[in-house]
C-alpha cells in the first residue's frame, strides 16, 4: 500500500518530520500489518524555514541511512521513504515578492480595474505590500489567494508535482489504493489556506483522472501553541496569537460546509495548554520544537490505514487526565509504545554506547578490545585489516562499515533530537509520562541505563540494575548464528533493535 | 533460583568437600610418597597442619570471592575499557591469595611451632614439621589449584554482566562463538 503524505506549512512540515520517525519505527503498515510505503512531499513557502530544514534533514537522514543498509536488516530501519521534495507556491518568484506583484497589480488597474478594486477592498495595504518569501505570516486570505492559482494539471507538467503525481497514479492501478495525507494547521497562514486548497484541488484532480478509490485524508492541527512576545513595527504584519482562534473558526465553519470537496476523511487536533515558543516572523528564526500533538497528528494515517477506518468523516482525541499525557492517550497505545519506546531504547543504546565502543575500537588492537567485547566477534572479524575474512565477518575498520555507522549516528541524533523536544516542549501545567527527557541527550559519554528512558506502560518490565546496554551487550554474544542474519554494522544495529525491547531475563 | 545463584552455591559446596574431605584422601592415598621420610606422620601432619592451612585458604578465598562478587554486582560496566580495567584487580587478588596460601602453609607447618618453640612430633628435635622437598612441591601445587577451585571458578561462574569475563578463560567458555 502507497501512503502520500503532504505537509503544507511549518506545522506540516513538523509532522512530516514525526511521520518519518514513525515509519522508521515500522509503524505505518496496512491491514494486513504489511509496512507501507511512504512519499512524502512539503509544501512550503518560506524555504529559509528552519522547520522546513529540520525536516528536510530528518528525511536526508533516514534515507541515507535506508540506502547505506539496503537490504541487511529484518526490523531496523525496515521501512522506505520515498521523498519528492520541497515546493514552494512562489516557486521562481523574486526574492522579497509581496502580493500585489504575485498579482500584478499595476496591470490589473489597467486592465481591470473593478478587480483591482475588489483586490484592495479583500487586502489591505500592508497586506498587500509584505514581502511573502517569509511564508503567509499567519494571514489565510493571503495564502488561500496565493494558493488558488495553482493549477495541478499545470504543476503534473514538471518538477516534483511531476513526479508525485505520476506515482499517485501508478500507485492507484494496484490491488490496495493509495491514500494522500495532509498535514497542517488551520490556524497560522501556509497551512490553514494551503491544506483545504490542496485538498480540494486534489480532489479535483483525481475525479479528473478517474482515479476515484484514492482516498484524501488529513489532519488538521487546531490551535496548540501560543507565542512568548510579538511582533514590531519592522516586522510587518505577522501571526498573531489573537488570530489563531479566529482563524480556526473560519477553517472549521469551511470545513463544515465544504469539507468533503476536500477530503474524505480528518483528524482534527488540538490542545487546551498551549505549548510557548518565542516569536518568530518565519525563515530561520523560527525554531518551534516537536510537540506531541504532531505525534499524534501524524498516527492519523496508521488509523487511515487501519480497517476501522471508513466508518466517519472526523476524529478527535481526548485525554485521562488534564494536567498530564501518558501511553493510554495514546491511540493503539501497546504497538505505538512499545515501537516508539524500542527506537527510543535503541537511540540512546547506540549513540551513547555502540558507536563510541565502534569508535574506541578503531585505536585499540581488536583482540585486546573484544577481551572486553565479545559481542565484537559476532559481527566483525578480528583481523586488523579492513577486509573481509574467510568466515564473511566484516572489519570494523573498513570505509564502508563506518559509513554506514555514521549514518545511523546521524539519524539515531535527529530521532534523539525530536523525542528531546516533544518530551520537554509540553506546555506550563502538563506534563508527559511517555519519556524522561533528561535521558535523550546527544552527548559523546557512556551511557549504561536504559531503565528511565521510557516511562508509563510502554516501558519494559526488567529491574533497574538489569536493565542496562550490558545486558543487551551479554544477550548479543549469546545469540546463536541462525539469529543473526546479517553481520557488521548493519548486522549489529539490527540486533540492537531487537534486543533492545524484548530483553529476556538469564 | 538464577543459574549464577545455583553456580556460586555449588562452588561453595564442591570448595568445602574438596578441603575438609577430598583433598585429604587424596594426600593420603595418592600423594603420601612425596611427604615419606623425614619420619613425618602424613596423618598426623594433615590433621595439624595442611588442613587448617588449607581451611585458612578456604574462608579467605570465600571472602574475596564474596567481595568480588560483591563489589561487581554494584556496579555495571559501560564498555569495553571498563572490563578490561578489573582484570590486573582479579589478578592482584587471585595472586594474593596464592601467596596467603602459600603462607599459611608457611605457618602451620613452620612458624607457630618456632614461635612456641615446641616440637610437633614427639622425639624429634625439630621445632617444625619436617616436609620432605617433594611434599612442600606438593603442597604448593595445591594450593594453587585450591585458589583455582575456590576463586577462580566461582568468580568466572557467578561474576555479574560483562564482570565475568574478566576472569581469565571466561572468554574461551562464556564469550564470543
Amino acid at each position: 500500500m502507497n501512503v502520500f503524505a503532504i505537509g503544507i506549512g511549518g506545522t506540516g512540515a513538523k509532522c512530516i518530520e514525526s511521520l518519518v520517525h514513525l515509519h522508521a519505527a515500522g509503524l505505518l503498515t496496512d491491514q494486513a500489518g504489511k509496512t507501507i510505503r511512504l512519499g512524502t512531499f512539503l509544501v512550503e513557502p518560506d524555504q529559509q524555514s528552519t522547520l522546513l530544514a529540520r525536516t528536510e534533514i530528518a528525511v536526508d537522514r533516514y534515507s541515507k541511512l535506508r540506502k547505506q543498509l539496503g537490504n541487511a536488516t529484518e526490523g531496523f530501519a525496515a521501512s522506505e521513504i520515498d521523498h519528492y521534495g520541497s515546493w514552494s507556491p512562489l516557486a521562481g518568484a523574486k526574492p522579497g515578492i509581496t502580493l500585489d506583484q504575485v498579482f500584478s497589480k499595476p496591470v490589473l488597474r489597467n486592465k481591470a480595474s473593478g478587480l483591482a478594486d475588489l483586490f484592495d477592498c479583500l487586502f489591505p495595504p500592508e497586506e498587500q505590500t509584505a514581502e511573502l518569501d517569509v511564508g503567509f505570516r499567519g494571514r489565510p486570505p493571503i495564502g488561500s489567494a496565493v494558493m488558488s492559482r495553482i493549477t495541478l494539471d499545470k504543476a503534473a507538467e514538471s518538477g516534483a508535482w511531476k513526479k508525485l503525481l505520476a506515482d499517485i497514479k501508478t500507485a492507484s492501478g494496484s490491488g490496495d489504493p493509495p491514500i494522500i495525507h495532509l498535514f497542517g494547521s488551520v490556524f497560522g497562514g501556509t497551512g490553514a489556506s494551503g491544506v483545504p486548497t490542496l485538498g480540494a484541488m486534489l480532489k479535483t484532480w483525481l475525479q479528473q483522472q478517474n482515479l476515484l478509490k484514492v482516498k484524501v485524508h488529513a489532519s488538521l492541527l487546531l490551535p496548540y501553541f501560543d507565542f512568548d512576545g510579538q511582533g514590531d513595527q519592522g516586522t510587518g504584519i505577522h501571526a498573531e496569537v489573537g488570530n489563531f482562534q479566529l482563524n480556526t473558526d473560519a477553517a472549521l465553519q469551511y470545513l463544515a460546509n465544504n469539507g468533503k470537496s476536500c477530503f474524505d476523511q480528518v483528524y482534527l487536533l488540538g490542545s487546551d495548554i498551549k505549548a510557548r515558543y518565542d516569536f518568530s516572523i518565519g525563515g530561520r528564526s523560527q525554531v518551534n520544537d516537536a510537540h506531541i500533538i504532531e505525534l499524534l497528528a501524524t498516527l492519523g494515517i496508521r488509523h487511515g490505514c487501519s480497517l476501522a477506518s471508513a466508518k466517519d468523516y472526523a476524529y478527535m482525541l481526548s485525554r485521562g487526565k488534564e494536567d498530564q499525557i501518558n501511553w493510554e492517550d495514546v491511540p493503539d497505545n501497546g504497538v505505538v509504545g512499545t515501537a516508539l519506546a524500542q527506537a527510543a531504547r535503541f537511540a540512546v543504546a547506540w549513540k551513547r554506547n555502540y558507536s563510541l565502543e565502534i569508535d574506541a575500537a578503531q585505536n585499540t588492537p581488536l583482540k585486546t578490545f573484544a577481551s572486553g567485547a565479545p559481542w565484537i566477534r559476532k559481527y566483525f572479524s578480528l583481523t586488523e585489516e579492513s577486509t573481509i575474512n574467510s568466515e564473511g565477518r566484516l572489519s570494523i575498520r573498513s570505509q564502508e562499515e563506518l559509513a554506514l555507522k555514521q549514518a545511523i549516528d546521524g539519524y539515531a541524533a535527529t530521532l534523539l533530537q525530536w523525542l528531546r523536544q516533544f518530551s520537554s516542549n509540553t506546555g506550563l501545567g502538563f506534563k508527559q509520562e511517555l519519556f524522561t527527557e533528561e535521558q535523550l541527550t546527544n552527548d559523546e559519554t557512556y551511557a549504561n541505563q536504559l531503565h528511565n528512558v521510557v516511562r508509563g506502560s510502554a516501558k519494559p518490565t526488567l529491574a533497574v540494575h538489569e536493565d542496562t546496554v550490558d545486558r543487551i551487550k551479554i544477550q548479543m554474544d549469546k545469540l546463536p548464528d541462525s539469529e543473526i542474519k546479517f553481520r557488521g554494522v548493519a548486522g549489529l544495529a539490527d540486533s540492537l533493535w531487537k534486543l533492545c525491547i524484548q530483553p529476556k531475563t538469564s | 533460583m538464577k543459574p549464577k545463584q545455583f553456580a556460586l552455591i555449588a562452588c561453595v559446596i564442591a570448595g568445602i568437600l574438596w578441603i575438609y574431605l577430598g583433598q585429604n584422601l587424596v594426600l593420603l592415598n595418592v600423594f603420601a610418597e612425596f611427604f615419606s621420610g623425614g619420619g613425618l606422620n602424613l596423618s598426623e601432619y594433615l590433621d595439624s597442619a595442611a588442613s587448617p592451612s588449607f581451611q585458612a585458604l578456604l574462608f579467605t578465598c570465600f571472602a574475596v570471592t564474596l567481595i568480588w562478587l560483591v563489589s561487581t554486582a554494584k556496579k555495571s560496566p559501560m564498555n569495553s575499557v571498563e572490563v578490561r580495567e578489573m582484570r590486573p584487580a582479579w589478578w592482584i587478588c587471585a595472586t594474593l591469595l596464592i601467596l596467603l596460601g602459600w603462607l599459611y602453609q608457611l605457618v602451620f607447618t613452620v612458624l607457630i611451632w618456632q614461635f612456641s618453640g615446641t616440637a610437633p612430633v614427639e622425639g624429634v628435635e625439630a621445632n617444625f614439621y619436617q616436609v620432605p622437598p617433594g611434599g612442600w612441591a606438593t603442597l604448593l601445587v595445591l594450593v594453587i589449584l585450591d585458589v583455582g577451585l575456590l576463586f577462580w571458578l566461582p568468580t568466572m561462574l557467578a561474576a555479574p554482566k560483562s564482570y565475568k569475563f574478566v576472569v581469565p578463560g571466561a572468554l574461551k567458555f562464556f564469550g564470543g562463538r
